[in-house]
């Protein structure tokens, strides 16, 4: 059983469970970046969360090594993410992270060491080859799997999906995990540690790259009302930098690489009746048009009816029930059926319905 | 779980009992600070004088001559960092060292050269050991130190230390050899071969981490790191770790005394580990092989295979093996040894270093001869590699 742990409390009392289990644990800390000099009071290479998971293997008294994914990683996440915001989308890294990095690079590290099972700390559960969201539905991050290959779920192991976290965390005092049962959680991409993904841009494609240069804010109709400092610090449905003196609340409702514009609107101008996805992945057999099912396309966002108007190569369309505000290229398409996921893809654009309303996102 | 065993004694060795033995009054009743003026003091004084005297016997040095510091690292820097000024002042301008360094010294030399020093790098064969036919580029008049290690530590290589300080010493510049590999293992006799300044460690001989020494040549102008008082003539201020001193000595004394039958058994166990794997695995490389070795380390690549996953197969069946160059995470990172000696990329993912020593046995070869093309076959297997 190899467990991929981060140094933080969920996948550290996920291992704890499974060493109490009796499986045969072996802990992995994957080496992913270097912040380098830009974050000069942590040190390099996520040294104290890998020096916190190897504490806590220590403690559970099983072998614990330090995995150098950061090529992979750099290429298959960081180069992506990157190239995404370039392209006036806004990208969610921990997607492709789960999809590449752990469940298939690290998995081969499994195999390597005869490891039949792959665990990590994970909130959502498993049951008979699919997968279900994970019981505290605060935390649940189901969302962010459903890229894996359908094969793998067999082998996952998430414990901490059967618990909340406070639930984790008091498990963790238990267990005398004292390393990291109040560490605070980071609400950060891991490689963007103060936030600022446009840093990450700009060392990548260097400052003066277009998505970081200034650019016009512009209305629906194209009326120019203001300046912005690069589309990339922009995502869909923002109200931050968004210029007021309107005479209702605006938003941003497109993002146009090719003359850098961001689009801006009311509320009304964000919401969608339908909606696009691309690489397409199903986690059970896959559904014919027609369909019933629930999407979800942000975090955390409310599960919505829905019906597969369309399926093409790996493209998917859907025509949504009701409408749903700020559906953002890049971010992800999840299909539901209760707590069950069906699988997912990545959102190319609000959907037919979407385009009457939204006739931005269809330029 | 079969009995563990330890092929890592080029990252770090046991502390001999002999030793432990030797410390222990200076961590009890004899605890005295060597500069003060009663009994205390002077029976610590006494010790730390006669551990300076051992140390230097070892290696052919007066007990002037030795310098006691935290390690092989700071030895290192002070080699290469301590006679700057003054050589600087005589217009020597360049730093002269070879790119399969220790850190210690490749860091040290990379520092200094942002002060403004010139770096310049001697030629490395693909056997892993200096071009001789590169000295003569690099090596001349403006040289203010060079630093050539003697025995590499990732695959064991002998480099020609005497031959290279003879050229520097024609031209007027200060040889430094890192020799914390090579001291116990070659003989080393600073009357014979002419260095200016020698580092040793104590941990690599059976002694605890945190103790090293260098041999400074008389007559070496060297500036202290530290600044303090006068201990060890102001070259190395700060209050002597007299307990240290003593179990080097102690460490020392041993490996030279033990140096011709621990280097031919070493040697013995070493070539029977090295035929046993090649005869099994045909196609695995010998990093240095043809080269002149030290007794104590192997390092091979099998292609299709990878260190990192190599290395925790081994631990998992309680063998101790390492890449040869680790991260300060842990985890493996392409060694630049192997890169400076031109070994193919996909080859130096996968080198792995076994140092034998005091912990090894002729039970510990066959068993390892028996795993280790087990774990490359299953390997090799995972990664479609025939």
């Amino acid at each position: 059983m190899l467990v991929a742990m981060s140094g933080g409390v969920d996948s550290s009392v996920a291992a704890a469970m499974l060493v109490e289990q009796g499986y045969d644990v072996i802990g992995a800390t994957m080496k992913l970046f270097c912040y380098g000099d830009d974050v000069p009071d942590r040190p390099c290479c996520s040294l104290d969360s890998i020096n916190d998971a190897r504490r806590v293997c220590e403690k559970l008294g099983v072998p614990h090594y330090v995995l150098n994914l950061e090529s992979a990683f750099s290429r298959d996440v960081i180069d992506d993410f990157v190239a995404e915001y370039a392209a006036g989308r806004t990208p969610i890294p921990c997607v492709r992270c789960n999809t590449f990095t752990k469940f298939r690079d690290l998995l081969r590290k499994a195999d390597a060491l005869d490891a039949p099972w792959i665990a990590t700390g994970h909130y959502a559960r498993t049951r008979n080859g699919e997968l279900l969201r994970g019981r505290d539905a605060g935390k649940d991050q189901s969302y962010f799997l459903w890229g894996i290959d359908r094969s793998v779920v067999r082998r996952m192991l998430l414990p901490v999906g059967e618990m909340t976290k406070p639930e984790t965390r008091d498990r963790a005092r238990a267990l005398g995990l004292t390393v990291v049962a109040d560490k605070v959680e980071s609400q950060d991409i891991c490689f963007v540690p103060d936030g600022d993904h446009a840093k990450i841009i700009a060392r990548r494609l260097g400052a003066d790259t277009p998505s970081l240069a200034r650019g016009p804010v512009v209305l629906v109709d194209g009326t120019v009302v203001g300046e912005h400092e690069g589309y990339a610090r922009y995502t869909i449905g923002q109200r931050r930098g968004v210029p007021g003196g309107f005479s209702e609340p605006m938003y941003v409702v497109g993002i146009r690489p090719a003359d850098r514009a961001v689009v801006i609107g009311p509320r009304d101008a964000l919401l969608g009746r339908g909606v696009v996805a691309s690489e397409m992945n199903w986690l059970v057999d896959a559904l014919p048009v027609g369909s019933p099912v629930q999407v979800q396309v942000r975090h955390r966002g409310t599960p919505t009816p829905a019906e597969i108007v369309r399926m093409q190569g790996g493209e998917i369309e859907l025509a949504l029930e009701e409408p749903v505000a700020a559906i953002t290229p890049g971010q992800s398409l999840v299909l539901y059926d209760g707590e069950r996921v069906l699988g997912g893809g990545f959102i190319e654009r609000g959907g037919a319905a979407a385009r009457m309303t939204l006739p931005v996102l269809a330029a | 779980m079969p009995q563990p065993v330890y092929l890592d004694h080029a990252a770090t060795t046991p502390v001999r009992p002999e030793v432990v033995a030797a410390m222990e009054p200076f961590y009890g009743p004899r605890f005295g600070n060597p500069s003060s003026v009663h009994r205390w003091g002077r029976e610590a004084r006494a010790a730390l004088d006669e551990a300076r005297e051992r140390v230097a016997r070892c290696l052919g040095a007066k007990p002037d001559e030795v310098c006691f510091t935290s390690g092989g690292t700071e030895a290192d820097n002070l080699a290469i960092l301590g006679p700057l000024r003054s050589q600087r002042a005589k217009g020597r301008t360049a730093i002269v060292t070879s790119p399969i360094e220790h850190k210690a010294v490749l860091e040290t030399v990379h520092h200094a050269a942002r002060d403004g020093v010139t770096e310049r790098m001697l030629g490395v064969l693909p056997n892993g050991v200096v071009d001789l036919s590169s000295v003569d580029d690099v090596v001349d008049d403006s040289v203010a130190v060079c630093t050539v290690m003697w025995v590499n530590n990732e695959i064991g290589t002998i480099q020609p230390v005497p031959e290279i300080a003879k050229a520097v010493k024609a031209r007027g510049g200060v040889m430094h050899t890192d020799a914390v590999q090579a001291f116990g293992k070659l003989a080393i006799d600073v009357k014979t071969v002419p260095v200016d300044l020698l580092t040793i460690s104590g941990h690599k001989i059976g002694a605890p981490k945190g103790v090293g020494a260098m041999f400074i040549r008389r007559g070496t102008q060297i500036d202290p790191m530290f600044h303090g008082g006068s201990q060890d003539r102001g070259r190395r201020p700060g209050t002597e770790n007299v307990a240290a001193a003593v179990a080097l000595a102690c460490a020392a004394e041993l490996a030279i005394a033990e140096h011709d039958a621990e280097c031919t058994r070493l040697a013995s166990l070493r070539d029977a580990l090295e035929e046993g794997l090649v005869a099994r695995i045909p196609d695995a490389v010998v990093h240095g092989r043809g080269a002149p070795r030290a007794a104590h380390i192997l390092n091979l690549s099998v292609p299709g295979t990878d260190s990192e996953s190599l290395l925790m197969a081994l631990d998992l069946a309680g063998v101790a093996a390492s890449s040869g160059s680790a991260c300060q995470s842990g985890s493996v990172t392409p060694s630049h040894v192997l890169r400076a000696m031109g070994v193919r990329p996909e080859l130096a993912v996968a080198a792995i270093r076994m140092s034998l020593g005091a912990l090894t046995t002729p039970e510990c070869v066959s068993r390892v001869v028996e795993l280790f093309p087990a774990l490359i076959a299953k390997a090799r297997r995972l990664s479609g590699v025939a």
